[in-house]
């Protein structure tokens, strides 16, 4: 990346007690980029995101936002960052743009109309005058971003921000997401368990277990029209042990042969099983979604 | 960065716009009406002052001022936990120092307020309901009746500012509104036993106990406490008290992890 990156992690460790619920964790975050924080429950997400936001002290290392160090310059490094850790509380004896006021009034230069531009954008125009108790989760939801979009951070980090939403709500989210990194340049931080969604949400994710960093990668949404490189293959056949004699490798599962293979050797292959007499039913690009990619990686891992 | 002062009226919002503080007000105003009208009530031979009535009611109502200002200061830090909402505070561009300084600077004015509400809504049901003309035999001689009533309610005052830091104290340590609340209730009702049973008279240390010494009243009538102590010296143990309780509480709230 020729930027700067948004986010620095390095080296942190927080331990609480004797027990380490995150280790060693180096990792920057470049701007522009919808960046997934992936992780089984109790894998060190939050805890991670808490001592971004400096909620939790860092028992080794240090987290730069904006080249702002969290631990020396909180005040400076937080002002770059909206957030919401966890749920998205609020006060609930208070109305939802009484709560906004109140959040506006802990930032510079926040003016009334970009209040009422941020109650527009999540859609709680008709709303805003109510109490918060009166709100449901999704409502909540969306006063949650609301409070974290409010001073334009160049960093916003959402704990499981689609927890609650309704399929329609998740789709605006993830709409709304993509045109605030894209169109404004926010980096955005969203941590998830759920691994579709990230799958649609982020350009990259970072792959958390166990409190250490596993895997970091970009997501590539145009998933795998490599001209030259091998892709694993599928071939749905009637007589799968005659196949798999014929092409000498490959695995079987069912009446499934699976194979790795370039382009063209899929034409050739599929050319050769029928001049055999077997009948090829269907062929397919095994794309291993995320989910199964990340399921490998971190096992049927218990939690802890 | 930023305005001091939004972060204050950001807590005064977050004490006004509950139904429960207006309810507390009302009790207060209703109560300090009461008092005065059972007072007169009883008063067949008139022979009470204006300044009778304020300094006997008050002495009863002031118990509650103090109860609901140590409701306020129990909840102030309290409740942004139990809400979960700490989490939005604290990652606002402002020191946790500033943040608590401003909840502190809230219960203060709300304190006062109602304090102020008592003092004022006393002397005013008082006046019309008592003559100002009567001698009274309440006040040492050479004291005028006003001065001994604005004496004596700051001194109560005195005691509620402690009994509230104490209480704001317990709640930023604890993160429980509800043992805030009752601890300090505790000390204030029972500060007259612990005085009782550990008389300064009797034991010099007991003159350095922070119970012995939030009642300030005692020295409207004589120059000395009990166990030889003056004013003077009442106030440097309370101010001591008072920078501890603060102390402690600054210091757990800036290090504390703000976990679920």
């Amino acid at each position: 990346m020729q930027h700067e990156p948004v986010v620095r992690l390095k080296g942190v460790t927080k331990k609480v007690a004797s027990k380490i619920l995150v280790e060693n964790v180096t990792l920057d975050i470049p701007p522009g980029q919808v960046f997934g924080f992936l992780g089984p429950n109790g894998a060190g997400k939050t805890t991670t995101i808490r001592m971004m936001v400096g909620l939790t002290s860092i028992s080794q290392g240090d987290i730069q936002i904006c080249g702002y160090s969290i631990k020396e310059h909180f005040e400076k490094a937080v002002s770059h960052v909206g957030a919401i850790v966890e749920n998205p509380e609020m006060y609930k004896f208070l109305t939802g743009y009484q709560n906004l006021r109140h959040f506006a009034r802990m930032m510079t230069g926040i003016t009334e109309a970009r209040i009422q531009e941020v109650i527009q954008v999540v859609g709680l125009s008709n709303r805003i005058h109510d109490k918060v108790r009166t709100y449901s989760l999704g409502m909540r939801q969306r006063l949650g971003v609301a409070q974290a979009i409010l001073h334009r951070p160049k960093l916003l980090i959402l704990d499981e921000p689609t927890n609650g939403l309704d399929p329609q709500g998740i789709r605006e989210l993830r709409d709304y997401l993509r045109h605030l990194c894209h169109e404004e340049g926010t980096t955005v931080f969203v941590s998830s368990h759920l691994l579709s969604e990230m799958e649609l949400m982020c350009d990259s994710v970072a792959i958390i277990q166990n409190g250490r960093l596993i895997d970091v990668r970009s997501l590539n949404n145009s998933s795998g029209e490599g001209q030259g490189s091998a892709a694993e293959t599928a071939f749905l056949v009637d007589e799968p042990d005659k196949a798999l004699s014929i092409l000498g490798s490959g695995t079987q599962q069912g009446s499934l042969i699976t194979l790795k293979l370039t382009r063209d050797e899929i034409a050739e292959t599929n050319a050769r099983l029928v001049q055999a007499g077997i009948k090829v039913y269907s062929i397919h690009n095994v794309t291993r979604s995320l989910e199964e990619q990340f399921l490998e990686m971190t096992g049927g891992d218990q939690i802890g | 960065m930023g305005n001091f002062l939004g972060l204050v009226q950001n807590e005064n919002m977050k004490i006004y716009r509950r139904a429960r503080t207006w309810v507390m007000l009302g009790i207060l105003i209703i109560v300090t009406l009461l008092i005065p009208v059972l007072f007169s009530m009883v008063d067949y031979e008139g022979n009470t002052s204006v300044w009778d009535s304020v300094v006997l009611s008050t002495t009863f109502t002031f118990y509650l001022c103090t109860i609901f200002s140590v409701i306020v200061a129990a909840d102030s830090v309290a409740g942004e936990f139990s809400w979960g909402t700490i989490k939005l505070l604290l990652i606002r561009p402002w020191s946790r120092s500033k943040i608590l300084l401003s909840k502190y600077v809230s219960v203060i004015l709300f304190s006062l307020l109602s304090t102020l509400l008592l003092a004022g809504v006393s002397i005013l049901i008082s006046s019309l309901l008592f003559s100002s003309t009567v001698e009274s035999g309440l006040f040492p001689p050479g004291k005028s009746g006003l001065a001994f009533t604005l004496q004596y309610i700051f001194c109560n005052y005195v005691n509620l500012f402690i009994t509230v830091a104490i209480a704001f104290m317990l709640s930023t340590v604890f993160r429980s509104g509800g043992l805030a609340i009752g601890l300090s209730l505790f000390i204030m009702f029972t500060k007259g036993i612990f005085t009782s049973l550990f008389d300064p008279d009797r034991y010099a240390w007991a003159k350095y106990l922070i119970f012995t010494q939030m009642d300030l009243t005692k020295y409207l009538q004589s120059g000395e406490g009990p166990g030889g102590t003056t004013l003077g010296f009442s106030l440097a143990v309370l101010a001591v008290y008072y920078i501890v309780f603060l102390a402690v509480s600054w210091y757990v709230f800036s290090k504390r992890d703000i976990a679920a």
